[in-house]
């Protein structure tokens, strides 16, 4: 099965090279808050793979699925307030049970709305998201007594990291966070590149290419874009888990569609359909908006011209530009 | 207030509401029906035609003469963001259509804070719509009866345009099957750009018919943008009788439950749209075309 042109497939298998490329990267990024002390940078850098995982998991969505989601960060939302306050209300030391709590309950909100979004078809299930997620938003905004409000989420405590046992670290840390950070995102990069490469991951790209043909070959359109959803948000939920370990705060903010249409954002620069791509997108965003809100406070216009400009001139983003250059020195 | 006062209250506060909704998932429709574009960019498009209104009003021009500029302008602005935006879009997939408009709502939300900044605004109305008359008992101010009154004018007339004449029938037709509409010798690009800006002129007219009734704000947009997507899914997209009895249906929930809880009234509706969404995908007259 062949993706379109505009949507280039990532998962032939990696040569010996690329795999050890890719090692000696993973090894440098681990080695990197041992050899640079900053700390400012560091932190940023821990957001951007937050924030990388969650573009990621919209691209298992959109690119993959072909699936719309344009509020996926109140997912990370809500898998941050649940991780957030089963740590200041029930237990301040057990971190795993958090972030397990956080992210299957980030599954069980997730499940009946997909259920709702997969019956309705392909643009009303984009809709649907907008309105969920601005429900999700206008009740973290408004049920002071749980999340705060405007104020957000403080006080969250920054427990031990333990493994097998032993307490190797903690998350208040940001060279500790930093590491945690990048072996969960290296695990469900991994992960998730399995699970698309899988006959699964086939089913889910015959739904993006043709709907109908997938449906008449007897798929269960719904039941796969179903699980297809449910990948994407425990993902979501897990980039939640370490986000609020990261920051220590979440505020309504974060759940609102100026923030969904930054993930969106960081998707569409990545690239479509290339798992990694996003991660590379979070980055350039995450780095330009660092950027660009010090100089203006209508930063509004601004995302709004970056949409339109890569949607109309680049929609495979810096990928896509990367294959176009591939393939202009084979011809 | 005695029980039948508070009916009456209700019962007009939700049609007005509902004709407001209306006006605007109906100018969503239009769009979709013709040129298969989702306009997110609706909400920001009605929100500039209640600031234009605020500023036409506030240059000391009768208010039922901005009622007539402001979706003239609105219009004029569709027509450019056609040209410009849309128009490149025809070919492509409605995905990268979606994302583009959304784009394009936080750039007219940007703009409209750069000109009108954040501060909520107020329309000044003429004098005597300011009172009140007195309903089976309630003082229901006059404003709100004339948006009523205005609304069900802008559908009446949208409907004879429809359904009476010629360039209303052609748009129909081309809504239903475009192909054969174009063989017949209609340009299909007139259609797309007439549809385009028939549907910004209808958030326009949402915009400042529905200005004087809350205060003017950025975020005004975004609201009534989720509510018509609730109206036109429940409705049925495309579906016109759906979409009406839809946008009455939200104004009547959305005024009750702003009525004995404030906070999370939206939460309601969105509950409402989830239930009836599970039970009917496509609408309450099973009328959805979602592609």
């Amino acid at each position: 099965m062949s993706g379109s042109p505009s949507m280039p497939d990532s998962h032939t298998s990696l040569s010996p090279l690329k795999l050890i490329g890719l090692v000696v990267l993973f090894i440098a990024l681990a080695l990197l808050p041992f050899v640079w002390g900053n700390r400012f940078y560091i932190s940023l850098i821990t957001e951007i793979m937050i924030y990388g995982l969650l573009a990621m998991s919209l691209d298992v969505l959109l690119g993959y699925t072909g699936l719309l989601s344009f509020m996926h960060n109140a997912y990370l939302g809500i898998g941050a307030y649940v991780v957030g306050l089963f740590l200041i209300h029930v237990s301040p030391t057990s971190l795993w049970l958090a972030c397990l709590v956080g992210v299957v309950f980030t599954g069980l909100v997730a499940l009946p709305v997909g259920w709702i979004q997969v019956r309705t078809g392909g643009l009303a299930f984009a809709l649907l998201t907008l309105a969920f997620g601005m429900m999700f938003y206008t009740i973290v905004w408004k049920w002071y007594g749980l999340t705060g409000g405007d104020d957000g989420l403080m006080g969250v405590p920054s427990p031990d990291i333990q493994l097998f046992g032993w307490s190797v670290g903690n998350t208040g840390n940001p060279a500790h966070m930093y590491l945690l950070t990048l072996f969960v995102v290296a695990i469900a990069l991994i992960l998730t590149r399995r699970i698309i490469s899988s006959p699964f991951g086939a089913v889910l790209e015959a739904i993006r290419e043709n709907e109908e043909r997938a449906a008449f070959v007897g798929i269960n359109v719904r039941r796969y874009k179903l699980f297809g959803w449910m990948l994407a948000c425990v993902l979501a939920g897990t980039a939640g888990a370490l986000y609020i370990l990261c920051k220590g705060y979440i505020g309504p903010v974060t759940m609102s569609a100026f923030a969904g249409a930054g993930v969106l954002m960081m998707v569409l620069l990545g690239g479509l359909g290339t798992l990694w791509g996003p991660i590379v997108g979070a980055g350039i965003f995450i780095y330009i908006q660092d950027y660009i809100s010090t100089m203006t406070e209508h930063w509004e216009i601004f995302l709004g011209i970056v949409v339109i400009f890569l949607v109309l001139f680049m929609p495979t983003g810096f990928v896509g530009l990367g294959n176009f250059f591939k393939r202009l020195r084979k011809d | 207030m005695s029980g039948i006062a508070t009916a009456v209250d209700i019962t007009l506060n939700s049609l007005v509401l509902g004709g407001v909704f209306l006006i605007v998932a109906v100018g969503l429709n239009i769009i979709y029906g013709l040129s298969r574009v989702m306009n997110l960019a609706h909400g920001s498009l009605y929100a500039i035609g209640a600031y234009t209104g605020y500023t036409i009003v506030s240059l000391g021009v009768n208010f039922f003469v901005a009622l007539l500029l402001a979706p003239i302008i609105v219009g004029i602005i569709g027509l450019i963001i056609e040209r410009i935006v849309i128009a490149p879009m025809r070919k492509r997939s409605m995905i990268y259509t979606l994302i583009l408009t959304y784009g394009l709502m936080f750039f007219l939300d940007g703009l409209i804070k750069y000109v009108w900044g954040n501060e909520p605004r107020f329309v000044a109305i003429p004098a005597f719509m300011r009172e009140t008359i007195s309903i089976f008992g309630t003082h229901y101010p006059v404003f709100r009866l004339t948006t009523l009154v205005t609304t069900a004018a802008v559908m009446i007339g949208l409907m004879l345009f429809l359904n009476k004449t010629r360039i209303g029938m052609i748009l129909k037709a081309a809504s239903t099957i475009p192909e054969m509409v174009s063989c017949l010798g209609f340009n299909m690009n007139y259609i797309h750009i007439g549809a385009f800006i028939l549907g910004c002129a209808l958030a326009g007219v949402a915009g400042i018919v529905a200005g004087p009734l809350t205060t003017i704000d950025p975020l005004m947009g975004h609201e009534m943008l989720i509510s018509s997507f609730v109206v036109i899914v429940i409705g049925g997209l495309g579906s016109l009788r759906g979409a009406v009895f839809a946008a009455l249906l939200i104004g009547l929930v959305q005024t009750l439950a702003e009525f004995f809880i404030t906070d999370l009234a939206m939460v309601i509706v969105y509950m409402m749209m989830a239930v009836i969404l599970a039970f009917m995908p496509r609408g309450l007259f099973g009328e959805g075309k979602f592609e």
